[in-house]
């Protein structure tokens, strides 16, 4: 009986602390925001909290910038599938294959991700700077002085730079998730196949990629989650300007309650973030779960 | 032939990318040593004579070192405190049996997918309302928050693995439960506790949004809030910005270049199992 009592004890002092960080800091904030989402806050501690209904959820989702966000986080996802996607499944097989400096392109390519984003959003700033920036130089000496450009303030094009240092950023991170997955491919099957004739592009068509599988579902998690939490970039590098023009919808809840002081509206761009990111989850889970 | 040009090709790609790698970095070095003067002709030439006085004005007018060392302290504490909390749920996750546990296990995986966007504005009048604004241990705790639920997951994951026999022998050599958890269980976990230590501290450490909702004196700033102040407020020199990229990246790099296979094997379990 005392054992029992003891080990229930043991139970609860052991679980506590994890337990009350989890509450606090993030299922309570969840309902909160939730809860604000629905009310009008100056966002003032202490100051009145008035109930507005739907109201918020109407002005955001007819506001143009919650809109351009929306579209610049496809961008970004496109961006992921199209320009990601092909560049680290290259770089994967680059560094699985037999070349030789392969350890030391791996550990390279690696390597931007560990900087820190605030570090590598500052770096492509200044690359990227209209007057002395080495990309405008690079063009110009090139002779395609037509191509320089002010990069980040030319809206339609800002938000592709951000995306462009995003896949830079990313492409050793996720060359090491479809790395992991090619060298889990047996070599008895590329060998059976190269007996059958199956080599070069084939042999990517119809072994590499195909047995790939679980490194491209991983992939696409994680590129449609993180896609639609991007934030650090943008706001190191454009800040979501000019004129809300390279908005993320992040940046954009982040202005609103900032810059602007609408805690409310805020919120609920937040609720329909947590939202879309549960949907986009489950379709993509449904998707592969077909697939199998 | 055509082996030949494909050869090619896969080696040209290399080539490229990996000084589209180093490339920038190199650049950004480059121009930390230069003047004014000639970092506005163009970022590409090479400085004439090393100008290390803009690491001196990086100190003196951004505060950098003060900045690093905030975040290396906010990372390494809350990394040590991630750690801590997420063994003792872990142990009682993955060795008890008790009514409610698949509740707060599900509780936990909800929390590794929450958006921490969707928490700014009710955390940062929590800050308020406890007087954890512009405190290092409000930061920490929100830190350690973030990273516990992953953690967890990686823990328990990895003690189903370890066999009870092991408790057992413990056990009957007279060891408590706190015993058995940090001298016997800890070391067989020691792989997947650096795992998690190298993911909650490359995430603390580059950490940007709760540092500048939080801390607003500078002596308090984050390495990333440090920076993007410097680089935003008016600024006649860009010497001393580069200077600070450099110096802020100088921890993270190191650590990487030590332990990259560590590194690179951690963050794939984080991105695999997380």
């Amino acid at each position: 009986m005392k054992k029992k009592v003891y080990s229930k004890l043991t139970i609860i002092i052991f679980l506590a602390p994890a337990l009350i960080m989890l509450v606090a800091f993030i299922l309570y904030p969840v309902c909160n925001t939730i809860y604000l989402s629905f009310n009008e806050w100056k966002g003032i501690y202490g100051s009145p909290v008035t109930f507005v209904g739907l109201k918020n959820y109407i002005d955001v989702l007819k506001s143009d910038s919650f809109w351009q966000s929306m579209l610049n986080s496809v961008f970004f996802m496109i961006g992921g599938f199209c320009i990601l996607m092909p560049l680290s499944f290259g770089l994967a097989l680059l560094i699985t294959s037999k070349l030789r400096g392969t350890k030391f392109m791996k550990t390279a390519f690696f390597m931007p991700v560990m900087l820190s984003t605030t570090a590598v959003a500052l770096i492509w700033v200044y690359l990227l700077n209209p007057s002395f920036g080495a990309v405008n130089q690079i063009l110009n000496t090139a002779g395609l002085e037509g191509l320089a450009k002010d990069w980040l303030s030319t809206p339609g094009l800002n938000i592709w730079c951000v995306i462009l240092v995003n896949e830079w950023m990313y492409a050793g991170y996720n060359m090491l998730i479809f790395a992991a997955g090619l060298v889990s491919i047996p070599s008895d099957v590329y060998e059976a196949a190269k007996l059958d004739g199956c080599t070069g592009i084939k042999q990517l068509r119809y072994i590499s990629i195909p047995l790939s599988r679980e490194s491209f579902k991983i992939f696409s998690v994680l590129c449609v989650t993180g896609c639609l939490k991007a934030f650090d970039l943008v706001w190191a590098m454009t800040k979501g300007g000019p004129n809300h023009t390279s908005e993320v919808p992040a940046t954009l809840l982040y202005n609103e309650a900032f810059t602007f002081k609408y805690f409310g509206k805020s919120s609920s761009i937040g609720v329909l973030l947590l939202i879309l990111g549960i949907i986009l989850s489950v379709m993509l889970n449904n998707f592969f779960k077909k697939e199998d | 032939m055509r082996r030949k040009v494909k050869r090619i090709i896969v080696y040209v790609f290399a080539a490229f990318w990996t000084v589209m790698t180093i490339f920038p970095l190199l650049l950004t070095l480059m121009n930390s040593l230069k003047d004014n003067a000639e970092i506005t002709l163009g970022m590409l030439s090479f400085p004439t004579k090393l100008l290390w006085s803009n690491y001196l004005s990086a100190f003196s007018d951004a505060h950098i070192l003060q900045a690093i060392l905030n975040s290396l302290i906010f990372a390494v504490s809350s990394t040590v405190l991630t750690i801590f909390m997420g063994m003792l749920a872990a142990y009682i996750l993955s060795r008890k049996k008790f009514i409610g546990r698949n509740i707060i296990y599900t509780a936990f995986l909800i929390g590794v997918m929450v958006p921490i966007h969707c928490t700014i504005i009710p955390i940062s009048s929590m800050a308020t309302a406890v007087h954890g604004k512009n405190e290092s241990w409000f930061l920490i705790l929100v830190y350690t928050a973030f990273a516990l639920p992953q953690a967890i997951f990686l823990f328990t994951g990895y003690m189903d693995g370890v066999s009870k026999e092991l408790d057992d022998a413990a056990k009957i050599d007279g060891c408590g439960e706190g015993r058995l958890l940090f001298n016997v269980l800890m070391p067989v976990c020691v792989p997947i506790i650096s795992t998690e230590a190298i993911l909650a501290f490359v995430a603390g450490y580059g950490e940007l949004i709760f540092g500048m909702i939080l801390m607003s004196d500078q002596d308090k700033y984050t390495i990333a809030r440090a920076m993007l102040t410097f680089s935003g407020s008016y600024q006649i020199s860009y010497g001393p910005i580069f200077a600070c990229i450099i110096l802020a990246v100088i921890p993270m790099v190191v650590l990487y270049l030590l332990f990259h296979e560590k590194v690179q094997e951690g963050m794939l379990t984080g991105a695999i199992k997380g």
